[in-house]
């Protein structure tokens, strides 16, 4: 609606929305963009050490990372482990999502998806913690492998321990976004597919997927977001010699109190994040036509 | 494989895939009776010592009733904000709206880290400019967690308020009421079930912060997620599963409740 033809139906008077809404756009900005762009402006000054930060309009940071080849392998241990882990919920959350979905009965549908959110609300750190007690060296897994009369293995502090964390902190948000889109899909259609002779994974490969890929890309892209970002599991179960790039922001900001270069770092983070989720997001749009065409 | 077959397949896989993501969960309850004093398999007997320990220790006593305080006020600060601007949202077509509503949601959708960062800085900034102590404070914090819990009561209230029909405040604006009180005498009774599920949800996502939080807590004043992740870096016993456990039926009953007035999967 144009603004000319917003004025004529609404009589000119000024609309109760944007009152009703300023309170809390205000804060947003204050609160967040503000900030934000603050931020932005710090990651072009200039870093001395014993001194706070200099004034400065430079781009040395974001050179630095560029230079710095531990900077980049966080960066791509972030990734790998991101993307191994999103991948993973996927193949994982697709079953649960899709029995959930097709569930008749809807009494226990609800409990299953209270199963589903409980583990999701129960924070990052308790979850973490868990895992801790499962890996460790004295822990679960090892004490169960030992009972079968293997010899306990190193778990604690490994990249796979990092993945199995992520991958229960993340597979819950896959679930249930899946979910809602697969509840979506009109089992009618699975049932004509069948009639005309396709087996199951056909027609889950031609007929539910290409449905669901809007779906599938919400979930994925949720799951790879939040473990590009991941605190608490790279932290606690990756140990000291496990880098990742939200703790290692955490560390020059809160830590070395390198403004400059920590405000970078968490730029080139949403950076990275923002441009692949974009790419994915137009390459699955592609395909997505050309599928429903 | 006919549709039985199938439809066992998947309550196999979905059964084995839930047990892994509560795994976690009943692991912990478990551990907080295990009376052994190095944490290690089997139980050598079971104990509630943990919990008195884990209540003595002032990190989690005083972390758990900060972060209780933080999430009550947060939830304060988000439905004063966001009921009114989810009003603006669902009841008006105004120039902006898609803008303003990007806006308010953003605050789900800049990673936690980035976002506790850049307030730090600013707080820091501001200290240094208006000679104030805000980053490590109750209100530094409060101002993390309105931002943590505003776009999730938007999202629960919008949705609430999509379901009404805007004829029952036509009908009693017709009758002569005013906008406030067509609002505390109609809408807000129709809309209850998703202002509930709003306030328990923005609750409990508060009180389960860490990203966002970890800069802004201060010594004396830090949240409970902070003073598990702290301990947890040098400590691993059952002081800790304790916690947890107590978190676990803290939140379980909020989020039995609220799920009881809305259907909690629709926020996501």
């Amino acid at each position: 609606m144009s603004l000319a033809a917003f004025g004529a139906r609404h009589g000119r008077r000024p609309s109760p929305a944007f009152g009703l809404s300023a309170p809390a756009t205000i804060f947003v900005l204050v609160a967040l963009i503000g900030p934000l762009a603050l931020m932005f402006r710090y990651s072009l000054n200039r870093f001395v050490p014993g001194q706070m930060m200099v004034e400065a309009l430079t781009l040395a940071n974001y050179a630095k990372f560029l230079a710095d080849g531990y900077y980049q392998s966080v960066l791509a241990t972030t990734l790998w482990v991101s993307a191994l882990s999103t991948l993973l919920c996927l193949v994982a959350g697709f079953p649960v999502a899709y029995f959930l979905a097709r569930q008749a009965n809807e009494k226990w549908k609800g409990r299953l998806l209270l199963l589903v959110i409980l583990p999701l609300l129960m924070g990052n750190a308790v979850r973490t913690a868990a895992w801790m007690v499962i890996l460790g060296d004295k822990g679960l897994s090892n004490a169960l492998i030992a009972s079968v009369g293997i010899a306990p293995m190193k778990l604690m502090y490994t990249p796979t321990a990092v993945v199995i964390g992520l991958i229960s902190v993340l597979l819950p948000f896959m679930i249930v976004t899946l979910q809602s889109v697969l509840e979506g899909i009109d089992a009618n259609l699975e049932a004509a597919s069948s009639s005309l002779g396709a087996g199951h994974l056909t027609t889950l490969w031609r007929v539910i997927l290409p449905l669901a890929l809007p779906g599938i890309l919400a979930g994925t892209m949720l799951c790879f977001i939040l473990s590009m970002n991941a605190y608490a599991t790279p932290v606690l179960i990756g140990g000291p010699s496990f880098h990742m790039m939200a703790p290692t922001v955490y560390q020059q900001v809160a830590k070395a109190m390198n403004w400059p270069f920590g405000a970078a770092l968490a730029f080139v983070l949403m950076a990275v994040t923002l441009v692949l989720t974009t790419i994915a997001n137009v390459l699955v749009q592609r395909r997505y036509r050309r599928w429903s065409e | 494989m006919g549709i039985v077959a199938i439809n066992r397949v998947y309550a196999a896989l979905a059964a084995v895939i839930m047990a892994f993501v509560l795994l976690p969960l009943l692991v912990v309850v478990w551990v907080s009776f295990f009376a052994n004093r190095i944490l290690s398999f089997p139980a050598t007997g079971y104990t509630f010592d943990w919990y008195v320990r884990a209540w003595e220790q002032d990190a989690f006593r005083n972390g758990f009733i900060t972060s209780v305080e933080t999430a009550l006020i947060a939830v304060a600060i988000s439905l004063a904000l966001g009921v009114p601007a989810s009003l603006a949202l669902v009841r008006y077509r105004f120039p902006g709206r898609d803008t303003i509503q990007t806006l308010l949601l953003s605050p789900m959708v800049v990673p936690g880290i980035v976002g506790g960062a850049a307030l730090f800085m600013a707080f820091i900034e501001i200290e240094v400019l208006f000679d104030v102590e805000i980053a490590g404070t109750l209100p530094g914090l409060l101002v993390a967690h309105g931002l943590i819990a505003l776009p999730w009561t938007i999202r629960l209230v919008t949705a609430s308020l999509t379901g009404m029909s805007p004829s029952y405040a036509e009908a009693a604006q017709s009758l002569g009421a005013s906008g406030l009180t067509i609002f505390f005498r109609i809408t807000l009774p129709i809309i209850k079930p998703g202002i509930v599920a709003a306030v328990l949800f923005s609750f409990v996502i508060s009180f389960i912060d860490l990203e966002k939080s970890i800069f802004l807590v201060g010594p004396g004043r830090s949240t409970l997620q902070i003073a598990l992740v702290s301990y947890l870096e040098w400590n691993l016993d059952s002081t800790v599963a304790a916690v947890a456990t107590v978190q676990i039926i803290i939140i379980g009953a909020l989020l039995l409740v609220s799920n009881r007035y809305a259907r909690l999967s629709r926020a996501f």
